[in-house]
């Protein structure tokens, strides 16, 4: 919405008291006291239980933790363990891999979807846009136990489905192959409703004069696609595309409830492989756990940072 | 005409598949709670039961742990929600409005957690809550997610776009900074507040990971760890699972019936896009 982003600006408080002059300013803008109290309940909560978590995360990862006996310091120590552990290393691997199967298909999904949602206009996009909200309130473990109960061999829905054109039947959730590719379609449905709603967004910021425009010049649907809508959805498919690949790099619960990690290992996720890790009795598994989970922040960060900075430099070339 | 008459009938089409592929699995869910124990797991599957039973579903709500996990979780929830409006909404009008001292290094301050993901202070988040003893508690359950980077930001792109003008006829008429907030600001919340008011309802509701890491105590069991335990302890149990898994839905599915007219435009709303 173009024209809120614009009122923003003009709304600007600041700006609008410098336009007044200095006189009102006084009374429009100091307000010390009220202001401070006023965050102070945010700032409090956040700084307890966000942001002193994540230094005293990086200073306890220093440090050799167990039951039994004192901390020890011990640098980077644990740095080295998590990243020469093949578990953690298999972990991401197997986070790239749902990434890889949840995030192009949810993408084409929603653009699809947002699509003929935007077509079909009145009564039936709003219908359309309610349904398609739905399975987003589900939790993940609702629809981790639905989708277990699903891909049974006895009495499944997705087998018997199968069964009718003569495949299967498949232990989906017990085979090395399988179980992520199982597991995408859940998160795939847990995640479509909003993904929809934002590309629908932003297909409706873009003027309806450029589609008139190539109408009249005689383009296709698939030409106004290409040369209009997905150049001008740039910033929006790539905002979905790195959310998307890095909430599913952190699945989490459906792997914890579906499968618990398995096949060997092959739906263990590095959030899942953490937590684990985490709740191991082991010695030491404790520390290895929290290093493994700032590695794994760090690693996603930058990337992130990376992808975005890129696009930002690149705004001003289309914009 | 044959076009667009060819043309409605395929949009009809896919609404009704996608609205099959959509609420499907929730279909599935609800009426396999209506099948025999038997019935439910015979293979070729039916969809529909040969008998509609009642049992799942009585067995279930008669089940004084599953009635309790539901109605802690609900209390939680509404207390939860109530006080994230509250904190995020007056730091939102503070941010928007107001000119403090040290504004800037605050902001930045309530913006940087949009950057962390939860997971990667869970771990330590749980150590913090331990030594301040608040483990086995309603407020372990509570008070750690009631600020929030990401609602504050919302509420505040939206105060943003409330005109000036009418502060400014309110302030010359001595009304103080709190006034405005809780009789211009507030009463024009509406939309936004409950935008950001289920999306916090859903997130407690929703919440696994947290309640079982901080809460062992079964008078305080969260209705995901209820399903997650009853998954691990009677999963055999499937017509009775999907029975108390639907009705867990329920009450989501009655707040986004109600309120879909805000909720599916709360991307517009907030201004970003």
């Amino acid at each position: 919405m173009t024209t809120l982003d614009g009122q923003t600006t003009r709304l600007d408080p600041t700006a609008h008291a410098r336009v007044r002059g200095q006189g009102r300013r006084g009374a429009l803008q100091r307000s010390n006291v009220t202001g401070w109290l006023m965050i102070a309940p945010m700032v409090i909560l956040l700084a307890i239980f966000v942001i002193y978590p994540l230094f005293y995360s990086f200073y306890l990862s220093t440090f050799e933790l167990s039951f039994y006996l004192e901390p020890k310091f011990v640098g980077l120590d644990f740095y080295g363990y998590v990243l020469d552990s093949p578990r953690f290393w298999n972990s991401l691997w197997v986070g790239l891999r749902l990434a890889i199967f949840v995030v192009p298909l949810s993408m084409l999904i929603a653009f699809l979807l947002a699509s003929f949602i935007k077509a079909a206009g009145g009564r039936l996009a709003a219908a359309l846009k309610t349904t398609i909200y739905i399975p987003t309130v589900i939790s993940a473990v609702v629809a981790s136990v639905v989708f277990v109960f699903m891909y049974r061999a006895q009495g499944g829905l997705i087998n018997g489905l199968l069964a009718m054109i003569g495949v299967g039947p498949f232990a989906f959730l017990s085979d090395v192959d399988l179980v992520l590719p199982a597991m995408a379609v859940p998160a795939i449905w847990l995640g479509i409703g909003i993904s929809t709603l934002i590309m629908l967004a932003g297909m409706l910021d873009i003027p309806e004069e450029y589609y008139e425009a190539a109408s009249i010049d005689g383009a296709t649907f698939n030409q106004k696609t290409r040369y209009i809508t997905l150049p001008l959805l740039k910033n929006v498919l790539l905002f979905l595309f790195v959310t998307g690949a890095i909430a599913a790099i952190q699945q989490f619960e459906l792997p914890l409830v579906m499968t618990n990690g398995g096949p060997v290992d092959a739906s263990m996720t590095p959030n899942l492989y953490i937590f684990d890790q985490f709740r191991d009795p082991t010695p030491f598994a404790r520390s290895f756990s929290l290093t493994a989970s700032l590695v794994l922040f760090v690693v996603l960060g930058t990337i992130t940072a990376l992808i975005f900075r890129l696009v930002r430099s690149d705004k001003a070339v289309d914009g | 005409m044959m076009r667009t008459t060819g043309r409605r009938l395929v949009s009809w089409v896919l609404f009704g598949l996608i609205i099959v592929t959509a609420v499907l699995p929730l279909a599935w869910m609800a009426i396999a709670g209506f099948k025999g124990k038997s019935e439910v797991v015979r293979t070729p599957f039916q969809f529909f039961p040969e008998v509609w039973r009642f049992e799942n579903y009585q067995e279930i709500l008669g089940d004084g742990e599953f009635v309790r996990a539901m109605t802690v979780t609900f209390i939680g929830a509404v207390i939860f929600t109530l006080l994230s409006l509250i904190v995020n909404a007056s730091a939102a009008y503070a941010f928007a409005r107001l000119e403090f001292r040290g504004k800037r290094f605050f902001w930045l301050f309530c913006i940087l957690p949009l950057f962390i993901p939860g997971f990667a202070i869970l771990l330590t988040s749980f150590v913090v809550v331990s030594s301040l003893g608040m483990l086995d508690s309603m407020a372990v359950l509570i008070i750690p997610g009631v600020a929030s980077a990401f609602s504050m930001f919302f509420i505040r792109q939206f105060y943003l776009g409330i005109p000036i003008a009418l502060e400014e006829a309110a302030m010359i008429d001595g009304a103080s900074r709190w006034r405005i907030f809780t009789s211009i600001f507030l009463p024009a919340s509406g939309a936004v507040f409950v935008v950001i008011g289920v999306g916090s309802f859903l997130a407690y509701w929703n919440a696994y990971v947290w309640p079982i890491l901080t809460i062992q105590n079964p008078d305080l069991f969260q209705i995901q760890q209820y399903l997650g335990n009853f998954r691990q302890a009677r999963g055999n149990e499937w017509g009775l699972l999907m029975a108390g898994s639907f009705l867990s839905a329920l009450p989501l599915l009655v707040l986004v019936l109600v309120f879909q007219r805000y909720i599916v435009n709360g991307v517009r709303i907030s201004g970003l896009k």
